[in-house]
């Protein structure tokens, strides 16, 4: 019994964690914090936005820019859906524009990995609170 | 409607022009402000309006401040270094 719930806790932190990868600020949803949620869910997807329409989908790149990719894939796994569009040198961009687009789309993601993290301990501050309260 | 998915779609195909002059540094404040608005939401307790607004505020208003004292003090050594 012991060992079931303590795959459910960890079962529990992995799916805020993923769902929080998979869309930011989901995370929260999942903890029934929606305005904290929908304010990173708001803002992330912004600041991304922002950061490919300056410098196109181009900015993507996991060929010769893979440490921006890294952070950039932070955002969510769909972001390898616009780095696979972008992998054949279809959208090119050089200068000021990729150097702010790939700061803009990078930083989002960074953004959004503290989000994960911080949402994975909201999820375990939850947990042990409620068992603290049902031993009480 | 489809007009207006396709031309929206296509702008993310197209980098915009963005010179390098002094104004692009502009493109930090937006960032600053998302920075801003994400820290906070992360570690204020309880969200209100009223106090998230102010905290955001304050925080982007040191950020940049602080940029702002860097920026002037390597301009300072720069300078010093080149006369």
């Amino acid at each position: 019994m012991k060992l079931r719930s303590k795959e459910n806790y960890v079962l529990f932190l992995l799916t805020v964690a993923l769902t929080g990868w998979l869309v930011p600020g989901a995370g929260y949803f999942l903890l029934k914090e929606t305005k904290r949620g929908t304010i990173i869910l708001v803002a992330l997807v912004l600041t991304f936005c922002v950061g490919l329409y300056v410098g196109s989908i181009g900015v993507i790149d996991p060929v010769n820019a893979k440490p921006w990719y890294v952070a950039q894939m932070m955002n969510s796994p769909l972001v390898a859906i616009l780095g696979h569009l972008a992998k054949g040198g279809a959208y090119t961009v050089y200068g000021r524009p990729a150097e702010v687009a790939q700061i803009y789309t990078s930083v989002a993601g960074l953004l959004n990995l503290l989000c994960i993290v911080n949402a994975v301990y909201v999820a375990h501050l939850q947990l042990t609170q409620t068992t603290g309260d049902q031993k009480c | 409607m489809l007009i207006l998915a396709l031309s929206a779609t296509a702008s993310f195909t197209k980098p915009e022009n963005i010179g390098t002059t002094a104004a692009s540094m502009l493109w930090l404040l937006p960032l600053i402000a998302s920075i801003a608005v994400t820290y906070k939401a992360t570690k204020v307790p309880d969200i209100k309006a009223a106090d998230f607004i102010k905290e955001v505020v304050l925080l982007f208003g040191s950020i940049v401040v602080f940029m702002a004292v860097i920026a002037v003090g390597l301009y300072g050594v720069e300078r010093l270094i080149t006369e």
